[in-house]
């Protein structure tokens, strides 16, 4: 016999604990059997863990409300001690924000009122609490309507309740739902429509504005309208409280008290501005989208499901996929073994690649989503990988329009999904790259993995994989090896400056310290060289000694450092020292990004200068066709974040040392102060003692308080240079896409830019003709993709191409660093984003912001 | 991380018997450490893409390859050190169990690195894993240590001369170099080892002459090892244990 435990746990799957049997009714019988017995004398441990169950597993919800239904027979006290546990933690979860426990607990009410655990009304007053806080905050005297996320979030909540309860409802309580669903109408009509174009997997070509895309909530609406006029039938919820309905009547319904919605935010003063964009962002931290969804396959691949269906199942592995992390098997069995009786392969890729490329940020890393999708891969041999393969090519397919950080997280997800299946594609698919230029899309896609393949590998293993096509051995990079100019291998002629380098070479091996060869450098190479000669023989000497790993490297810094940083103190001179690290590097992505990267660990050089670096002529002419600039910028970027966000930690637990030094203090005065009073009473010795203990706690509680301000100054620094680093960044995007994007009376939005060159190509290319564009109202193909091995062309010029590419960039480093930027807008507003800047490019930076473009005052 | 199916205060089946302290220390180590120990590595994996697999679950602070503690050539382990703990639980959570050059390699939380921790703990140099094998493996050296003295002993008793350890050919035929198949597929001893080969020494051109360059280059990278060099990193300034303690490496972990 099973334990209670794994019968809880494993209710609903195919397992040993319930034998052969995969009917509900029989796994909730058998477990209701066990647990009943239990109850007696383990009833402390089968509530919360019953409650864990169904907070952490909640596809299994119908099944753990009935059981809980049949357990309210036996035992009321323990299901009214449940009924109490939920309604604590329900109003936890709303106090806290904790979005994904008010949704599932709400999801386990629901059930528990299919049940006849709960009455109807005490559900309907649940929703109208929300609702009721929802539409609040949109008044913009009461309220505070730049928190809209977290009205849709309540409203979202309600609606999502309704495929697990809906017919009971409109059955039981027809009246109050009915309200309820005019309410939530009122709502969707007062609230603003959200249009966070900035958050769109691809790039909204469409600008005119014609079609208005259906939100998330609204787009729910919609499907429980459907759901409402099919007569509440669901095929992708389990309703096993209907086979035991004639013994759940007899139940005693218990009571949920009321509940309170958090305190409405403070009423802005006008709603809109950079106070409203603030506070909006804010709330949509707080109250994200859960998914967006990701249109891979045309519809006649996918599965032919009802609207709702297809929302439920999302919410099935979206769950499975935030509480299973970290368990591969479980996480995969549960994602292949949904209970719906239909299938979802189609579905599943497409949710998880929603997740993968979801922006801002994915709720877990990407490696996770890789991980997830390998297994399923190892779980579903027959059809999963086929299904990948086929979201893959219909991902490349549409890759120029596709967001760029969703580029670069494709680029890295497929690189390392190959290595895990031995590299193997079909890469003579896409051999016709090789005829497109080098900025198209599809060709830098196909590069950018190839690059990242041989890092994972090595360059002959990944030569060796694309046998099928060998002519993309074009675009295989170098063979990494470094670009040493000293080097005397090759009986080149050895001039003044390889002696020097060998000379510093033996210096090195010598064991010379950082101070020796400061002085060396100093007394006699600069003033018979020059600095020029220094920094080349210093650089390339040093990373070559440093060249053969990542650890030889360190070393090199760790011991050299400071001959770099007493040759290189300012910004201009740090900008050459990466250049020559470029250089000495230039067959290598990886270690240009890796040493720019420890270099800035180790401060010898500053993130300013590294952009100034990155924004570099030759850098800048790779804008497009690489991405070698943007991922050391990527570094740098998020270096500096890095450092704010532990300085943000370490001041966070300080603050709380803090309050629990204080405390510790009050308390050793308080009990020294207890015992002068009664002097008479004690010895010396102990009020010897309590003295010391008091002033022991005394110091600890100043020196703690000295360490948090010391590391509140810190933040205060790091916080300026950061606001002088996004400065930095946006003025020279801002210069460079000014340099070259048209005037903007040609080009007002992207597509305008895309066919500039496509018009002026139809004069001078007659194979174009099927590519030829009508740019006011038709669109080549919707996208500026190949649509077939036929069409080799990719008809946007370099110039623009170079313009759509640097503008994706301008809005991927500004979404993903909206919170930072935000901090300091009123700075960039006033020296970056003046009148002057050209429209494309502020409608970059508010798009991946997500500022309201009604505050684009040029339009 | 879901606790329904983890015991999360349970992090790792391995007790390393180096640790200094008791089996409470151990843990409190585990669950605060940022050093994730990595095994069942090629021996031909370098740093670069080490860190190209693992900086993908965070910034990463060092690397530390295992080294055969008589050839000073990597054995097919290394400690990964990260700046943040998230981070660290991520790689354990995400990268355990997944592909590195062809092979699933493991990923445990360790208790953080010291000097002489970098030592395969085998009898004969490498790790102890690698000290009693039978299978052949091109990714880890051939056959186990033991079986090789052993062939190197018949080999001897026909006078086919000594060669190389290594480089015995193995007595079955390897699995054929085919694009699908199983992950330790690495190919035919020769080829294999001369891919590899090129990778490692991707800087140098000239024709191979393997065991002994492999030796140099280590021995050259040990003078620059930071390890080695204890009075610039404080972090490792304990001195090394004797490390000619036979202990298993391998074996205890699941």
């Amino acid at each position: 016999m099973s334990s209670w435990r794994s019968l809880l746990l494993r209710i609903g799957d195919k397992c040993p604990d319930y034998g052969t049997s995969s009917d509900f009714k029989e796994h909730i019988e058998t477990c209701f059997g066990v647990i009943r017995r239990e109850l007696e004398h383990s009833s402390d441990d089968i509530l919360p863990f019953l409650l864990q169950c169904a907070e952490q597993l909640p596809h299994k919800i119908p099944l753990y409300g009935t059981l809980v239904g049949l357990l309210n027979l036996e035992n009321e006290d323990f299901v009214k001690q449940m009924v109490e546990t939920t309604h604590a933690n329900f109003q936890d979860a709303l106090d806290f924000g904790n979005c994904d426990m008010i949704r599932i607990l709400m999801r386990f009410l629901t059930v528990m009122m299919c049940s006849k655990v709960l009455q109807p009304s005490s559900l309907v007053v649940v929703f109208e609490t929300l609702l009721s806080s929802a539409s609040t905050t949109l008044d913009e005297e009461k309220g505070n309507p730049s928190w809209q996320a977290r009205g849709d979030f309540y409203v979202s909540c309600i609606l999502s309740c309704l495929p697990w309860g809906g017919s009971e409802l409109v059955e039981q309580v027809p009246e109050e739902i009915e309200c309820v669903m005019v309410g939530i109408e009122a709502y969707l009509s007062i609230r603003r429509h959200n249009s966070d174009t900035g958050l769109s997997f691809f790039e909204d070509d469409d600008e005119s504005g014609s079609v208005v895309e259906k939100d998330f909530l609204e787009d729910l609406w919609g499907r429980i309208q459907v759901l409402s006029s099919n007569g509440w039938k669901v095929d992708s919820v389990p309703r096993p409280h209907l086979s035991f309905e004639a013994q759940l009547v007899a139940g005693k319904s218990h009571e949920f008290g009321p509940i309170n919605a958090p305190e409405q935010p403070e009423p802005l003063s006008e709603v809109s501005g950079v106070l409203y964009g603030k506070q909006k962002h804010n709330a949509e931290l707080k109250y994200p989208q859960r998914i967006r969804r990701l249109n891979i396959f045309p519809a006649s691949k996918t599965e032919d499901m009802q609207p709702i269906d297809r929302f439920i199942v999302e919410e099935y592995l979206l769950d499975v996929l935030l509480f299973l992390n970290g368990c591969r098997k479980e996480c995969a069995s549960f994602m292949v073994g949904l209970p719906v009786p239909f299938r979802y392969d189609y579905l599943m890729a497409e949710t998880i690649f929603s997740q993968l490329l979801l922006l801002p940020l994915p709720p877990f890393k990407p490696i996770y989503y890789t991980l997830v999708i390998m297994d399923l891969c190892k779980a579903l041999p027959g059809a999963f990988p086929g299904v990948v393969a086929g979201a893959v090519r219909a991902l490349f397919e549409k890759i120029a329009d596709l967001d760029m950080e969703c580029q670069t997280r494709l680029i890295l997800w497929f690189s390392h999904h190959l290595s895990n299946f031995q590299f193997i594609w079909p890469w003579e698919e896409w051999a016709f790259v090789l005829d497109l230029p080098k900025w198209a899309p599809q060709r830098v896609f196909v590069q950018e993995v190839l690059e990242r393949e041989v890092r994972l590998s090595y360059w002959d293993k990944v030569k060796q994989s694309i046998e099928n096509a060998p002519a993309l051995e074009e675009l295989l990079p170098p063979k990494g090896s470094p670009n040493f100019i000293y080097s005397i291998e090759d009986g080149r002629e050895r001039t003044e400056q390889h002696a020097l380098s060998a000379e510093l070479n033996n210096k090195v091996k010598g064991r010379q310290t950082a101070r020796e060869i400061i002085s060396w450098v100093e007394e006699s190479v600069f003033p018979n060289h020059g600095w020029d000669v220094v920094l080349k023989v210093v650089v390339h000497t040093l990373l070559d000694i440093g060249s053969k790993s990542f650890t030889h490297l360190i070393t090199v810094l760790e011991r050299y450092g400071q001959v770099f940083a007493r040759i290189c103190p300012d910004h201009d001179k740090q900008v050459m020292l990466i250049a020559e690290v470029g250089s000495y590097w230039k067959n290598n992505a990886q270690m240009t990004a890796v040493a720019i990267d420890r270099m800035m660990g180790y401060r010898l050089i500053s993130n300013l200068a590294i952009v100034r670096w990155v924004f570099s002529p030759a850098n800048v002419e790779q804008f497009h066709t690489s991405d070698r600039p943007w991922e050391v910028l990527r570094n740098a970027i998020g270096k500096t974040y890095n450092r704010i966000s532990d300085l943000r930690n370490e001041i966070s637990s300080l603050k709380k040392s803090v309050v629990s030094a204080e405390a510790a203090a009050a308390k050793a005065k308080a009990e020294l102060d207890a015992a002068e009073s009664k002097l008479s009473l004690v010895d010396g010795e102990p009020l010897k003692r309590l003295k010391a203990n008091a002033e022991k706690a005394k110091e600890e509680e100043v020196s703690v308080h000295e360490s948090l301000e010391a590391k509140e100054a810190l933040l205060a620094r790091a916080l300026d240079e950061n606001e002088a680093l996004f400065l930095s960044l946006y003025k020279n995007f801002s210069n460079v896409l000014m340099e070259r994007l048209p005037d903007p009376s040609r080009a007002r939005t992207l597509r305008e830019l895309k066919s500039i060159q496509a018009d002026e190509m139809t004069v001078d290319l007659d194979e174009s003709s099927v590519m030829e564009v009508d740019n006011e109202s038709r669109r080549p193909n919707k996208s500026q993709s190949n649509g077939g091995k036929d069409s080799n062309i990719y008809n946007v010029g370099e110039k623009e191409q170079w313009c759509l590419s640097t503008l994706g960039y301008v809005k991927a480093f500004a979404r993903q660093y909206a919170s930072e930027i935000w901090a300091h807008i009123e700075k960039l507003d006033a020296d970056v984003l003046t009148e002057n800047v050209h429209p494309l490019f502020k409608k970059a930076v508010y798009s991946g912001l997500s500022r309201p473009i009604n505050d684009v005052s040029s339009g | 991380m879901a606790s329904l199916f983890k015991d999360l205060t349970k992090l790792s089946a391995y007790r390393d018997r180096r640790f200094p302290g008791n089996q409470e220390e151990f843990e409190q180590a585990l669950h605060t450490s940022t050093t994730v120990y990595i095994g069942n590595m090629s021996f031909y994996t370098t740093e670069e893409q080490v860190y190209e697999l693992f900086s993908r679950a965070g910034e990463i602070k060092k690397i530390t390859m295992g080294l055969d503690k008589n050839s000073k050539t990597p054995c097919g382990f290394c400690f990964v050190l990260y700046y943040s703990r998230e981070d660290t639980e991520d790689a354990m959570k995400f990268i355990s169990g997944t592909i590195l050059d062809d092979r699933p390699i493991r990923v445990d939380f360790d208790w953080g690195f010291q000097e002489g921790r970098q030592w395969g703990r085998g009898r004969s140099g490498g790790q102890v894993r690698d000290e009693y094998r039978t299978d052949y493996d091109p990714g880890r050296g051939g056959y186990g240590k033991l079986v090789q003295q052993e062939l190197e002993a018949q080999r001897q008793l026909v006078d086919y001369g000594t060669g190389s350890l290594g480089s015995f050919p193995p007595v079955m035929p390897p699995p054929h170099y085919g694009r699908r198949g199983g992950h330790n597929q690495g190919g035919s001893h020769p080829q294999s080892r001369d891919h590899h080969h090129r990778k490692r020494h991707r800087e140098d051109d000239r024709p191979p002459r393997e065991s002994s360059k492999r030796t140099l280059d280590h021995a050259s990278r040990r003078n620059f090892d930071p390890n080695s060099r204890p009075e610039k990193n404080p972090r490792f300034r304990e001195s090394a244990n004797s490390d000619d303690e036979e202990e298993d490496d391998g074996k205890q972990r699941p």
